[in-house]
């Protein structure tokens, strides 16, 4: 159907138009458009784009916005490289247990932040069952450092990346990958020239999902990261902080800070993603 | 009931689907709306289906101006291309549907609505797949059951959206038969779309050929054939 | 002319063009059983462990606390009005996008999927901002007597925020996918708009419903960072299951801390089973869709 120039009055026959497009508008004004208004409002008029940047263009500041997106970074890298691996070996193999496997992958959907973050410092602090032999044969301390941190963010985004690929994995055609064998291609070959390519668009959109998802994260972060200030403060930990201290502007020039660089990293990868479309056309 | 469309016209935004037509169908008439993708005879029937606002223009049923009325108003038997069957009832619940949803004064009994699926099930010669879903059937099964659907909200007429598309040509021919038997035995004044000659020189007691949101001619099988007024027509209609 | 091919005399095992070396594939999957462990399995483990480090009696009498009590009782009444609000916004606005023809679509979809991409801390700002005391409307309503931030309206309001995009992400596809064809003909069948949307479209769409829901209702309850921002932790007040969490840890009082996490990893346990039970289900209704 030709989309139309937008009107209040409905559209068609079909019954429905006048409630369902106010409810929408109405509760996504309410509970995102005005918010989202507000904390820009209070941001660049009610504080300033300057007296911002002065908050933000501080050490304690950097590091914690620096430490967030680089961790959230590492996390989600490596979580594109396992889930595309994980996500192969769920779908082509077989073997005991896989459907409890499938379904655990979830897990980090369903498992409250806090939950995962009390188990994994639990799990990896010096004298935990993986942290300390870890700290033995590695000399690594793993809680109460970024490794931690990078520990809690790939728990996180696992799902990501995996839920995204699956589906493309289970929708490719054997025959093309037969037709590359019988060119003579090496399995190694066929997997990285040609089924790879067909995951990437899927596999980085699971990536961009992994990353917004891992730059806010809290509550699996702050129990296992240490929290000390310049070395393993989060950025959403600082914007508690200066919550606490009632320093509002403070906070939301922070909150700032953090959505325009999502926005970027997110826009960036939405370009890739055109690109990547456009060169290989739709697959 | 004898239709009466006044100057319909239909835009999509600012693409004409109908320029203005008009045209007259006589009661009980089996008409087919023939013409290529893009001609505007599937808009035209979604109209008179009350399926669509028309920009511009009346339709009257014996009459009276019809334009105002509602979909549901309408009692228009509508069958659609994909037949539309609700695929979580059965083929029973699909055929009574229409007659259930009527308000409590002029709602059959249950029994009698059980009664009338059942003669409807006959008249489309299925009598057992009642307790089956649409999942289940074929094709041409389908479309019998979604016409025994329209049927059985007892329409003033019976509007078919490309009724024998999908199918291959066995079922279509004798899908055809069954649908100028239904004619036949109900009376009811029926307009269907094809894109197929054929099928509408075969089927119909009269024929509208269209293009482009036009109609270019209107007239009964054998004329349209010996006799066509535009170039259009010359060539689209194979002899 | 004759060529001869040399056939060895011991005959390769056959392996598919399209497999890798068995070698390879046990060790793929033992990398990734091995990672899942570490990172999945280990966790689960440990908040069962330490939850019964001092024997289920101590456990279970944690949970008897009025502390525990309150924030378990919270986080149900939090979920109880979050889940069906969503459920209507998502039911909404996946009519309005898949039934209706208009431009903008790509903005408001955006929109509803803009709380993903925000920290849950910013999500707990912004109501902070709108209804803290610091602002002339909050301010009033303190004084009214209804005071949001600090309170439980406010920590329903972030939570609302958070669970926001889960319904209509899940309907919105499947509706699409499924058109507009069953609503008309229930239309002309002389159906009115409410018997159309109960008995034509509902059913089709109630396992993406219950998947959305699930998923809404998962998040509802653990989510930390929103409201431990809005709700002041104001403890038996305004602590929720995982506000309580955070508590009972920062005491040291680890069995209560990992008591009440098991309950809520009970939870997601539950979840997950749903969600895979319901995958099985409604891949088969879409596969059902497919054939039609």
């Amino acid at each position: 159907m030709v989309a139309r120039p937008f009107t209040l009055r409905n559209p068609t026959p079909m019954p429905g138009w006048g409630l369902s497009f106010g409810i929408m508008v109405t509760i996504l004004s309410i509970i995102v458009l005005i918010p989202m208004a507000v904390l820009l409002w209070r941001g660049f008029i009610g504080f300033g784009a300057a007296e911002m940047w002065e908050v933000v263009n501080r050490p304690r500041v950097w590091s914690a916005l620096e430490l967030s997106f680089r961790a959230a970074l590492v996390a989600s890298l490596f979580n594109l490289v396992f889930g595309v691996i994980l996500a192969w070996v769920l779908v082509r193999y077989r073997f005991p247990g896989k459907r409890l496997i499938d379904a655990a992958v979830d897990l980090p959907f369903a498992l409250p932040t806090a939950v995962a973050g009390i188990a994994l410092t639990a799990i990896y602090a010096p004298n935990g069952v993986l942290g300390a032999p870890i700290g033995e044969v590695f000399g690594l301390r793993v809680a109460y450092t970024e490794l931690g941190i990078w520990i809690a963010l790939i728990f996180v985004g696992l799902p990501f990346v995996v839920r995204t690929v699956q589906p493309v994995i289970e929708e490719i055609d054997r025959e093309t990958e037969e037709a590359s064998a019988t060119l003579g291609a090496s399995r190694l070959r066929t997997l990285t020239h040609v089924v790879l390519p067909m995951l990437a668009p899927a596999a980085l959109t699971g990536f961009a999902l992994a990353l917004a998802r891992s730059v806010g994260e809290y509550g699996s972060v702050i129990f296992i990261a240490g929290n000390l200030p310049n070395v393993t403060e989060i950025a959403p930990l600082l914007i508690v902080i200066r919550l606490e201290e009632f320093d509002y502007d403070g906070a939301v020039a922070i909150a700032i800070a953090m959505l325009a660089i999502s926005f970027t990293l997110l826009l960036a990868i939405n370009l890739i993603q055109i690109w990547s479309r456009r060169r290989m056309g739709a697959v | 009931m004898n239709i009466e469309i006044e100057e319909i016209a239909k835009e999509f935004g600012t693409t004409a689907a109908l320029h203005p037509v008009s045209l007259t169908i006589p009661s009980g008439t089996l008409v087919a709306l023939l013409g290529p993708s893009g001609s505007g005879k599937t808009t035209l029937l979604r109209i008179l289906g009350g399926l669509e606002f028309p920009s511009a223009g009346r339709v009257l049923f014996d009459g009276s101006d019809a334009t105002g009325l509602t979909v549901q108003e309408r009692r228009a038997g509508f069958v659609f291309q994909s037949y539309a069957l609700f695929r979580h009832m059965t083929v029973f619940d699909n055929i009574a549907y229409g007659l259930r949803a009527r308000p409590r004064k002029t709602r059959p009994s249950a029994p009698e609505i059980a009664r009338r699926v059942t003669k409807l099930l006959d008249l489309i010669k299925l009598p057992d797949i009642g307790a089956r879903y649409p999942s289940q059937l074929s094709g041409g099964q389908r479309q019998r059951v979604a016409l025994a659907r329209a049927l059985a909200i007892e329409p003033r007429m019976l509007l078919l959206d490309e009724p024998f598309g999908a199918l291959d040509a066995k079922v279509r021919r004798e899908l055809r038969q069954g649908l100028r038997d239904i004619h036949d035995t109900t009376g009811l004044t029926t307009v269907f779309v094809t894109h197929d000659q054929d099928e509408a020189m075969e089927l119909a007691d009269l024929v509208v050929v269209m293009s482009m949101g036009r109609i270019e001619q209107v007239g009964k099988p054998e004329e349209i054939r010996s006799r066509p007024k535009t170039p259009f027509v010359r060539e689209f209609i194979t002899a | 002319m004759t060529d001869t091919i040399a056939i060895p005399s011991r005959p390769r095992a056959f392996r598919p063009a399209t497999t890798e070396p068995a070698v390879v594939k046990w060790a793929l999957i033992a990398l990734c059983l091995a990672v899942l462990t570490v990172l999945l399995f280990a966790p689960l483990i440990a908040v069962f462990d330490e939850a019964l480090r001092r024997g289920w009696a101590f456990a279970l009498q944690s949970l008897l606390e009025p502390d525990a009590q309150s924030a378990i009782w919270l986080t149900l009444t939090v979920a109880a009005i979050v889940v069906p609000l969503n459920a209507a916004f998502g039911i909404a606005a996946a009519w309005a996008i898949t039934k209706f023809d208009w431009r903008g679509k790509a903005w408001v979809i955006t929109l509803i999927d803009l709380p993903f991409s925000v920290s849950p801390v910013v999500a707990g700002l912004l109501f902070v901002l709108m209804f803290g005391a610091n602002s002339a409307l909050g301010a009033w309503l303190v004084a009214s007597g209804f005071p949001i931030v600090f309170a439980v309206p406010g920590i329903v309001l972030a939570t609302l925020f958070i669970t926001f995009p889960f319904v209509a992400r899940e309907l919105i596809p499947v509706m699409l996918e499924q058109g507009r064809a069953e609503e008309e003909a229930a239309l002309t069948l002389g159906a009115s708009g409410w018997r159309t949307f109960l008995t034509v479209t509902l059913p089709n769409i109630r396992w993406a419903l219950l998947y959305g829901v699930l998923l809404c209702n998962a998040r509802a309850m653990g989510e930390f960072g929103a409201v431990a921002v809005v709700s002041g932790k104001i403890r038996g007040q305004t602590t929720t299951m995982p506000l309580m969490i955070e508590m009972f840890y920062n005491e040291y009082l680890s069995v209560a801390a990992f008591t009440m996490a098991a309950l809520l990893a009970l939870l997601a346990f539950v979840t997950l089973t749903l969600k895979t039970a319901l995958e099985w289900r409604y891949a088969d209704q879409l596969a059902a869709t497919h054939r039609h």
